[in-house]
């Protein structure tokens, strides 16, 4: 048999084709994969970057501003139609419009055009021709731009005062809620009208609300005085718009920027994003209350599932005998870790939510009853619920990390006399570290990216305070959070405006990639290196 | 050495030991425990009606001649009610046995006596009177709370309405009703002679603005058959009457100016008598009841092949009684009823379901059974005004086998069918959970979603274990467990906003990539094999043919892409979209299960792909060399040696991933259109238990049937990955103890 024959050699011989098949299979993998990275990175590291302003003028007369967002051909096939966003809601009723490329006859980006963010009605697009405030009439010469940043100072001064008026109402308030508690509590406990300690908490509660009053009637006037402050706006058809100043977020020149100034733009964008609070039914702003519920509930449950995971490890490698009962529970530990997250969150509503904090409720608190503390949904349930779905990647890892150590090891410090324990906490557990880390990091990267066993546990779309605060007792378990994943299902399928909505999406959704993929690669990262370091074979 | 130290030591050790044992025996207890919980939550929607005999005394005034004609007690079951022949209203503490209240009730033309009561919807009675007239009145409870916050009840008679003496005599048994909206009353009366008579009066307003009251009167039937029940609509609109012959005979009556006998069915099919007759909730459903015991709804029905207009159709039978029936009493809340027969004995049943309940007998014969307007209790009433009331506790009726997994006949509906639909607007609305199309959602979803993942991922493991180079291996792995780490919101966030609104303009590009990609394939090959010798590209063949397969995929899409338009226009006039709908009458959902294929398909490759390549990788190197070493090809030894080999493992991830996507949630809960539908069809969505569950679950009020409904559904959700991970997991114990050898 000669096997240089050319056939043999043949790509079409020997089952070729099935091995090129099998590779492709792994490219499609790999492309969807990458389409999915760039898809999320080209959305959402755009979405900051401010765009140019261009001025359409129309065949009809009419002129558009706003933002080129795409382009696409028209279903008749005459010509292109883009997106642009208008702004200007209060105007125009959408954001969005599609405009027939073939209608406009001229296309500008006027320099001084100027972009607004405001607090409400989303953005405006036109320009400024005015600036009214106290005491500035005859100055009709000075720069707009100019007078809009001293205006601008001497308003967030203002916003200043009253935001530390509203601390001060903020403190009050609560003083006034526990107060309120504390005489339902009395009343509850079956105290009459005229007991003198729950006429001394009455008369406490009228004096607060006086200087309730009197704080909210300083806030007033001071909201009065900021409201004198206007810009004098016009739109790209010249309607007039009067826009009070504390309702200016950002105003920028877009036209009028260079690189550098759209470089420092974006900056400004993503500290808003990391320390800013959302606006706008969640579609601008920032996601901090976010970021700060994700990174709580993981925190809070790694505090559970680390030790749970590391101790059931720990018994069935060091502790447990090999038989049937811990191959049962081997078996029991990779149920539990298959189990869909949507029957956990259903099990922590059932036995977290409803069973141990209704429990709780009616020993602690019965007097708020059936207005619910504890048996709502709350961090610390959702955190509980995440920690049992965690628990068993802990366990897998440890396990594996444990059982990867020789036995030699374990017989040569019972040899020199250690116990058990002393052979677990100064041998085996420190050599098992970096694989329980990577347990621990798995099982947190899972944490962050689970959203189904949050939403009925206790996440929200947006919780009023933090769970973790300067008030007494600091750390408010019972309290609703935010959650990124939770925001990007929230935003992007229960927003009133989807379209606008869209780049907070894009955004939201890039942030949990990254940390979810920078939480996983370091976990891996670590596998690996402590794999290589074992199979080199020290021992 | 230190001897304290040492005992420290033993002592640590000792209590590590209990602490760590115990520990690791709780976690096996949680898996146990999960499912009990969430199987605890579900089991009382199969347990019977449970009832408690409340309260026993007698109704009986100091007057033995006058019998009671009805009684009834209100929601608190504390104050019962009974009124006599002589118009007489006596209410009683039904805990002390005291007459708290009484009220002598007027007749509008003097009459003395009372011949028969009627009683329907919310203790609502109309009395006929011997001097003919009737009057129609409500017994109300209105609780108050005094200062201490002690509670009393109030009773209130109040009189709806008093309709006069017919002109043409004194009937034998009256129903009458009124329809506040409509301001109509309507009232029909069984003569003497055996004739039906019907009068409606209608508020009319004329020209000038005046209203006006008219009168219509109907002679319903000429008396030739015996009428032996009848049942009147809430509002009066429709009637039902029943005849000695087991006849069925309705009336719609909605428009008094055009009526006439709509149907007549022969009900019983063996000409025994109908012996009672009464309305459902909702007033659609109506029970018959005969001489022999039996008891079945009927409602109307749409039958095309019958001619137009509704045709009324036995639904559902329920357990027969041994004894002609004598009463009905349809619940206030649901579709059941308690059903009361000539011997006394009395069932609870429900009509969906088909359940019966419960069963009550009492010593003394029943003769009459009212039940109060919550619906919570029962009052039974002898002929000699003994009475037994109870507390009944019936809190998921609606709930059995069939009512979950079978066809069922909803009202309205014209044929039994599959249906979800928890909640409405409207308050007698019976809600429909049907678990069968959700499950079919489910399996639909995972199947197309496993047609994706499995052979896509095997493939790729293949590849990765076998063929590909050892710096790509190392690559690969880490990139597809980083793949497994990527949130599954972020993919259906994607394939839902982004993905879907793309498909939906290039189904057809879609489709064409399905045909062409083969072809550029195989002809890429074609090329390859000419070219593959050359210095230049011969290394990638040694591990590298992804990197020049990977542009030939992006090549066809783009092709695909710009051969979409044209296709479209020629093979589907345009638009797909309208093709589909007007050739094969399917509706294009953007959010359907090809989507959910990819989304879903993404999300479990990694997780097939890590098990089988793990497994793939751990079959002995001296089998792979054995087989290279007498000749066969790389394939061969992968197809022939390799993967019988590492069969378990490959079925054990394919297991794995199939309950993953069993349970997946987010991806479908975004990128369906949530529609419990069953149908094959890949251009429409579907509702999966898991999805289903975290649409409901917030709004499902504690301890409700839809409440434990969803709990029944996480069940079914734990126990199906339950069985497809422990195959697995033993599968794949069996092959680690297999290859230790090695």
């Amino acid at each position: 048999m000669d096997i240089t024959n050319n056939k043999s050699e043949s790509l079409w011989r020997k089952g070729e084709p099935w091995v090129w098949m099998t590779g492709a299979s792994l490219a499609l993998t790999l492309l969807i994969t990458a389409t999915l990275i760039v898809v999320v990175m080209v959305n959402g590291l755009g979405v900051f970057w401010p765009a140019n302003l261009q001025q359409l003028q129309m065949k009809d007369g009419t002129r558009v501003m706003g933002e080129h967002i795409k382009q696409e051909p028209m279903p008749s096939g005459e010509g292109d139609r883009a997106q642009f966003k208008i702004g200007n809601r209060e105007i125009n009723g959408l954001d969005f419009r599609w405009i027939n490329l073939p209608d406009v006859t001229e296309t500008t980006e006027p320099k001084d055009a100027v972009a607004i963010e405001r607090e409400e009605y989303g953005n405006f697009y036109g320009y400024l021709t005015g600036v009214r405030a106290p005491g500035l009439e005859g100055t009709e010469d000075q720069d707009v731009l100019d007078l809009f940043h001293q205006k601008k100072e001497v308003v967030e001064n203002l916003e200043h005062r009253i935001e530390a008026l509203a601390d001060r109402i903020q403190v009050l308030s609560k003083q006034m809620q526990e107060l309120r508690l504390e005489d339902q509590r009395l009343v509850y406990n079956g105290v009459k009208d005229e007991d003198p300690e729950l006429l001394d908490v009455r008369r406490m509660h009228n004096a607060l609300r006086e200087d309730f009053t009197i704080l909210l009637n300083q806030q007033d006037e001071l909201r009065a005085e900021q409201a004198r402050y206007r810009l004098l706006l016009e739109d790209a058809n010249g309607i007039k718009i009067d826009l009070p100043l504390s309702h200016v977020v950002r105003l920028y020149q877009p036209n009028d920027m260079g690189t550098g100034s759209k470089m420092l733009f974006y900056g400004s964008k993503l500290i808003e994003l990391f320390l800013g609070e959302p606006r706008e039914a969640n579609t601008e702003g920032g996601l901090f209350p976010a970021i700060f519920g994700t990174v709580m509930l993981i925190f809070l449950m790694s505090l559970v599932s680390f030790p749970m995971g590391v101790i059931a490890a720990v018994y069935l490698r060091e502790y447990a005998k090999d038989g049937p009962v811990v191959r049962l529970v081997r078996i029991a530990v990779n149920n539990l870790a298959g189990i869909p997250s949507i029957v956990y969150g259903i099990f922590g509503l059932g036995f977290f939510v409803y069973g141990i904090g209704g429990t709780l409720d009616q020993i602690f608190y019965p007097e708020r009853l059936p207005t619910p503390t504890m048996g709502t949904g709350g961090i610390l349930w959702a955190s509980l619920t995440l920690a049992i779905l965690t628990v068993p990647v802990v366990i897998v890892s440890t396990d594996e990390a444990l059982g990867a150590i020789p036995q030699g090891v374990r017989e040569g410090s019972l040899a020199l006399g250690s116990t058990k324990f002393q052979l677990l906490t100064r041998i085996l557990l420190p050599m098992a570290s970096p694989g329980i880390m990577t347990g621990l990091i798995l099982s947190m990267a899972r944490a962050a990216g689970e959203v189904a066993p949050l939403m009925i546990t206790g996440v929200v779309k947006l919780a009023p305070s933090l769970p973790l605060d300067g008030e007494f007792p600091f750390l408010h378990l019972d309290r609703k959070f935010m959650h990124l994943g939770f925001h990007i299902y929230d935003i992007g399928f229960q927003s009133p405006n989807v379209e606008a909505a869209k780049p907070m999406v894009y955004v939201t959704t890039l942030l949990l990639v990254l940390i979810v993929l920078v939480m996983s690669s370091v976990a891996i990262h670590m596998r690996n290196k402590m794999k290589k370091k074992y199979s080199s074979g020290t021992f | 050495m230190d001897q304290k130290f040492l005992k420290r030591a033993k002592r640590n050790d000792r209590w590590a030991r209990y602490g760590i044992t115990l520990g690791g025996v709780s976690i096996i207890f949680c898996v146990v425990l999960i499912l009990l919980l969430i199987a605890k939550v579900s089991v009382p929607l199969f347990l019977p009606a449970d009832a408690d005999v409340f309260a026993k005394f007698s109704l009986q005034g100091e007057k033995q001649d006058h019998p009671i004609l009805t009684s009834g007690v209100d929601e608190y079951l504390e104050t019962a009610f009974s009124i006599d022949k002589t118009g007489m209203v006596r209410f009683v503490d039904t805990r002390r046995s005291q007459l708290v209240f009484q009220k002598q009730l007027q007749s509008a033309n003097g009459g003395k006596k009372i011949l028969a009561i009627d009683s329907y919807g919310a203790q609502k009675f109309n009395l006929l009177w011997d001097d003919g007239s009737l009057g129609l009145i409500q017994v109300q409870f209105k609780p108050e709370f005094d200062a201490e916050g002690t509670r009393t009840i109030r009773p209130v008679i109040k009189q709806i309405k008093k309709l006069p003496t017919p002109e043409n005599g004194i009937p034998l048994k009256s129903l009458a009703r009124f329809h506040e909206e409509e301001n109509r009353t309507t009232r029909v009366d069984l003569m003497q002679d055996g004739s039906l008579h019907l009068r409606q009066w209608v508020v009319q307003e004329d020209m000038l603005g005046e209203e006006e009251e008219v009168v219509q009167h109907t002679r319903l039937t000429e008396g030739r058959e015996t009428l032996t029940a009848m049942a009147l609509g809430t509002l009066g609109d429709i009637l039902y009457v029943g005849t000695d012959k087991g006849e069925l005979l309705r009336w719609q009556l909605a428009d008094p100016e055009e009526v006439a006998l709509t149907e007549k069915v022969d009900a019983s099919g063996d000409g025994t008598a109908i012996t009672a007759l009464a309305m459902l909730l909702g007033d659609i459903s109506v029970l018959v009841g005969d001489d022999k015991g039996r008891v079945a709804s009927w409602f109307p029905v749409r039958k095309p092949e019958q001619g137009k207009g509704k045709f009324l159709e036995k639904i559902h039978t329920l357990k027969p009684h041994g004894a002609p029936i004598k009463q009905f009493v349809p619940s206030s809340r649901n579709k059941g009823f308690y059903s009361l027969d000539a011997t006394g004995k009395i069932h609870l049943n429900h009509t969906t379901s088909e359940r019966l309940l419960l069963t009550f007998e009492e010593p003394g014969k029943t003769e009459r059974i009212s039940a109060s307007i919550r619906d919570n209790g029962l009052l039974a009433q002898s002929a000699d005004g003994k009475v037994t009331i109870w507390e009944v506790d019936n809190p998921h009726p609606e709930i059995s086998w069939t009512t979950l997994f079978g066809k069922v006949w909803y009202e309205s509906y014209d044929e039994p069918s599959y249906s979800w639909q928890s909640s409405s607007g409207s308050d007698d609305f019976e809600p429909k959970l049907s678990l069968t199309p959700l499950i079919f959602g489910t399996i639909k979803g995972t199947v197309y979603a496993m047609l994706f993942a499995v052979p896509v991922a095997l493939l790729g493991a293949i590849y990765t274990s076998q063929f590909a180079s050892a710096r790509t291996r190392e690559m690969i792995k880490p990139t597809v467990e980083i793949m497994a780490a990527i949130p599954t919101v972020v993919i259906g966030f994607l394939a839902a906003l982004w993905l879907a609104p793309l498909v939906e303009i290039n189904v057809v590009a879609v489709f064409i990539t399905f045909i062409l990609t083969p072809f550029v394939f195989f002809g890429f090959l074609a090329l390859w094999d000419q070219f593959r010798k050359k210095d230049q590209v011969k290394d990638l063949e040694k591990g590298n043919e992804f990197l020049v397969i990977a542009p030939i995929f992006i090549f066809s899409l783009f092709v695909a892409y710009l051969l979409g338009p044209f296709f479209e226009g020629v093979l589907f006039d345009g638009s797909f979209k309208l093709w589909l709908f007007n050739s094969a009458g399917m509706r294009y959902d953007p959010r359907n299960c090809m989507i959910i294929a990819l989304a879903m398909g993404f999300a479990v490759i990694p997780i097939i792909f890590t098990i089988a390549e793990d497994s793939l990788s751990n079959v002995p190197k001296p089998l792979k060399a054995a087989s290279l070493a007498v000749g066969a090809s790389r394939w061969q030894t992968v197809a022939r040696v390799i993967l019988p080999s590492a069969s378990p493992g490959i079925f054990a991830g394919t297991m794995i991933g199939f309950g993953r996507a069993i349970g997946e949630t987010m991806i479908v809960l975004m990128a369906t259109g949530n529609t419990a539908i069953m149908e094959w069809s890949i251009f429409n969505g579907m509702r999966p238990l898991s999805a289903n569950i975290a649409v409901e679950i917030p709004e499902a009020p504690v301890g409700g049937t839809l409440y434990r409904v969803l709990f029944l559904s996480a069940v079914i959700l734990f126990v199906m990955t339950f069985v497809l991970n422990t195959v697995a997991e033993v599968v794949r114990q069996r092959l680690r103890r297999k290859y230790g050898r090695f």
